[in-house]
C-alpha cells in the first residue's frame, strides 16, 4: 500500500514490484495510517503534513512520518531530497509553511522550548565555539538544556572517544573530531530523541565504524535515534526502520529488514541471448532483462519464477548452461529505483 | 541570567575581544604622547575638541579622546560588535547549535545585545581610564576650566567625565542596536557592519546640511556632542535629557525590530 502522496510501504513493495515489472520500479498506492507505525509503542517524533516552501520551491511536501520509542530510524534520501530542511523544522530552526512537528506531547514550532528539552542533535556540520575547549563547549551547551555535571561531560567525551582531547581548543579539531563532538553535545543532557544529520560525513573508515557502532549502542540502550543519511548501507547497518525521501516526499517507509524488493536477479548462461530474452519477455512476472556479458542474461523476477523460466527456455530448445544468482540487488539499486520512479512521476 | 553569563563567557574567550580593548586603551596614550612630544601644540579653536586644552591640563585627555573617537572609531567598534551578534554566529554556524537548545530566541538576542553594549562600555571605560592616566602622567592634572569660565575640582571633573562617557555609551548603544537589527536580516557580519556604518555616515551627513535642520533633533548622530553641555555652568540638562530620549527611542525601536525579525527568522546557515 502507499499513500495518495506517493508514499510506498516497504512491506508492500515486493508485491508492487512484481506487478509493475515492466518499469522495474515500485508502484504507488494508498497511505498507511500514521498511528499504525508504532504498534503500541510511544510515538516520540511525528510530522503532520509538514511542508516548507522556499521562494516558490517546495522543499518538503506534506510530510507525515512517525518515529517510535526505541527506533533507530533512518531518514534516507539523495542530496536535495529535503532531509536537512525537515530536520531544521523538527529542531525549530525554520518555520513550516504548513503542518507541524510533534515531539512527545509538544508541538513544534508552537511549543519549541518544551519539545527541545527532549531532543539532542545537530544539523549539517556541527559547529562549536572554536576558542573554547570541547569540555567548555559541552558545559555551555549542555547547561542550556538542564543540569549537566562534569561527570556526565567526562562520560560523553569517553563515549565519543574524545577523552584525551577534551581540554583542547575545538579550533584545532579535525572534521571527524567535530562530528564526534557533535554527537557528544547531542547526548549530553540524556534526551529522549537524538537527531543526527549525516553523522559519518567526512569521517575516515574507522571513524565511520565507530560512529555507527555508537549509534547501534544507543539503539540497544533504548534511545530513540533519528539518523539522516544518504548512505543506504549505513542505514541498513544501524537502523531498524527507515523512510526514503525524494523531492520533499516520502517514497517508501517501513522496517529496514524489508527495505529491499523481494524480487531477485538471476543470470542465465546461454549462447542464444536474443531468443532467450524473447522467450523470457513473454512470461508474466518477469522484470527487467538485460545482456550481462557475452553469454549471459540478467533477469529480474520473483524467486518462484526461476524454474518456470528454465522450463520455458528448454521447451523452446534454448540451451541453458547454468542459472546463477546475480549479485544481490541491494538497497542502493532499490533506492535508485525508487527515487528514479519519483523523478519520473514528478516529470509527468 | 544564564543567557548573559553564557554570552559573557563567549566574549571573554575570543581573542578579538582583547585586541579591540587593547586598541581602545592604546589610543589615549598614543594621542597624549604625540601631543607631549609635539613641538607645536594645537591652538584654541583648531583641531579636535579639547585638544588645545590638553597641554594645560591632563584632565582634558579623556574628554578629548571621547570627542575624537565618537566621530568614527567608536561607531566603527559599535557597528562591528553589534553586527557579530547574530550574523557572526550565523557565519560560524554556532547560531544553529545554540538554537537547537531549548532557549528563547528573544532571550538570546537581548542577552547578545546587552553583552555587545557591555563590550563597548568596557572599551569606553578603558579609553576614559587610559586617558585620565595618560593625562595625569604626561601633563598633570588640576582644576578644570569649563566653557563658562568657571572651574571644577578634580573630583567633580572626573565625575562629569564619567557621566559624559555614560551618555556616549547610550549613543553608541544606538549604533549597536542598529547593527544588531541589520545582523538579523543578513547572515554576513561584514554586510551588517558596513550597512550600519553607511547609515550612520548618512545620518551624520544629513546633520551637516541646514536644509535638513528639521530632522536634526531626531537624528541620534546629531546628539553625539550633547555631553559637551556638562562642561557649562550651570549645566543645561535639557539637551542632555533630550539626547538620552532620542537615543532611547532608537534603541527601543531597533531592538524591537531585531527581536521581531529574529523570532520569525529561518535559520538556514
Amino acid at each position: 500500500m502507499s499513500d495518495d502522496a506517493g508514499r510506498t510501504r516497504v512491506s508492500e513493495v515486493a508485491t508492487e514490484v512484481a506487478l509493475t515489472a515492466e518499469e522495474g520500479r515500485p508502484a504507488v498506492e494508498e497511505r498507511r495510517p500514521e498511528q499504525e507505525a508504532c504498534a503500541g509503542r510511544r510515538v516520540v517524533l511525528s510530522t503532520h503534513q509538514l511542508t516548507k516552501d522556499f521562494k516558490g520551491l517546495r522543499a518538503v511536501d506534506h510530510l507525515d512520518l512517525s518515529v517510535c520509542e526505541g527506533d533507530v530510524f533512518g531518514f534516507l534520501g539523495p542530496n536535495g531530497a529535503g532531509k536537512t530542511t525537515t530536520i531544521r523544522m523538527i529542531l525549530g530552526l525554520i518555520y513550516p509553511t504548513q503542518g507541524h512537528v510533534q515531539i512527545l506531547n509538544h508541538r513544534v514550532p508552537d511549543q519549541r522550548l518544551d519539545a527541545l528539552r527532549h531532543v539532542g542533535g545537530f544539523v549539517d556540520v556541527p559547529a562549536f565555539y572554536n576558542s573554547m575547549s570541547a569540555r567548555r563547549n559541552l558545559r555551555i551547551l549542555g547547561r542550556m538544556s538542564g543540569d549537566v555535571t562534569e561527570a556526565r561531560i567526562d562520560e560523553v567525551l569517553e563515549m565519543v572517544g574524545l577523552s584525551e582531547r577534551g581540554d583542547s581548543r575545538v579550533g584545532g579539531y579535525s572534521h571527524g573530531m567535530r562530528q564526534r563532538l557533535g554527537i557528544a553535545q547531542a547526548l549530553i543532557h540524556r534526551p529522549a530523541l537524538i537527531i543526527l544529520d549525516e553523522p559519518t560525513s567526512g569521517l575516515d573508515p574507522q571513524g565511520m565504524k565507530d560512529v555507527r557502532e555508537l549509534v547501534r549502542e544507543l539503539g540497544r540502550q533504548g534511545t530513540t535515534v533519528f539518523l539522516s543519511s544518504h548512505l543506504l548501507h549505513e542505514v541498513e547497518q544501524v537502523c531498524n526502520r527507515a523512510v526514503i525521501m525524494d523531492k520533499g516526499r516520502i517514497v517508501v517507509e517501513g522496517p529496514v529488514s524489508e527495505l529491499r524488493p523481494a524480487r531477485m536477479s538471476v543470470k542465465f548462461l546461454t549462447s542464444d541471448q536474443p531468443r532467450a530474452a524473447e522467450v523470457l519477455g513473454r512470461l508474466l512476472g518477469v522484470g527487467s532483462i538485460a545482456e550481462s556479458g557475452a553469454e549471459s542474461l540478467r533477469v529480474t523476477a520473483g524467486d518462484g519464477l526461476v524454474p518456470e523460466m528454465v522450463r520455458h527456455l528448454v521447451a523452446e530448445g534454448i540451451d541453458v548452461r547454468a542459472v546463477v544468482p546475480a549479485v544481490e540487488q541491494g538497497l542502493e539499486d532499490f533506492f535508485l529505483q525508487l527515487t528514479g520512479a519519483s523523478s519520473e512521476g514528478n516529470d509527468q | 541570567m544564564s543567557h548573559l553569563r553564557r554570552e559573557i563567557v563567549k566574549v571573554l574567550f575570543q581573542r578579538r575581544t582583547y585586541v579591540g580593548w587593547a586598541g581602545l586603551l592604546a589610543i589615549p596614550f598614543i594621542m597624549t604622547i604625540a601631543l607631549r612630544l609635539s613641538t607645536e601644540q594645537p591652538s584654541e579653536g583648531h583641531g579636535p575638541p579639547f585638544f588645545s586644552s590638553i597641554a594645560s591640563n591632563g584632565l582634558f585627555v579623556p574628554l578629548a579622546a571621547l570627542a575624537f573617537l565618537s566621530f568614527f572609531l567608536l561607531p566603527l567598534v559599535s557597528a562591528m560588535t553589534g553586527s557579530f551578534v547574530i550574523a557572526g554566529e550565523a557565519e560560524t554556524g554556532t547560531l544553529k547549535t545554540l538554537l537547537t537548545r531549548p532557549v528563547s530566541r528573544s532571550g538570546v538576542l537581548l542577552a547578545k545585545w546587552f553583552v555587545a553594549v557591555l563590550y563597548v562600555g568596557v572599551g569606553l571605560v578603558l579609553v576614559g581610564v587610559g586617558g585620565a592616566l595618560a593625562g595625569w602622567l604626561l601633563f598633570g592634572v588640576q582644576p578644570l576650566t569649563t566653557f563658562s569660565g568657571g572651574q571644577l575640582g578634580i573630583a567633580e571633573a572626573l565625575r562629569l567625565t564619567a557621566l559624559a562617557y555614560a551618555i556616549s555609551l547610550v549613543g553608541m548603544a544606538c549604533i549597536v542596536s542598529l547593527a544588531v537589527a541589520l545582523s538579523t536580516v543578513t547572515d554576513s557580519s561584514l554586510t551588517a557592519a558596513v550597512g550600519t556604518l553607511v547609515i550612520v555616515l548618512i545620518l551624520q551627513a544629513l546633520g551637516q546640511f541646514s536644509y535638513f535642520d528639521f530632522l536634526k533633533p531626531y537624528l541620534f548622530t546629531a546628539r553625539f556632542e550633547d555631553w559637551f553641555n556638562l562642561l557649562r555652568q550651570p549645566i543645561p540638562w535639557r539637551p542632555i535629557w533630550e539626547a538620552l530620549l532620542v537615543y532611547s527611542g532608537y534603541i527601543v525601536v531597533l531592538v524591537g525590530v531585531a527581536v521581531a525579525v529574529f523570532r520569525r527568522k529561518d535559520i538556514l546557515s
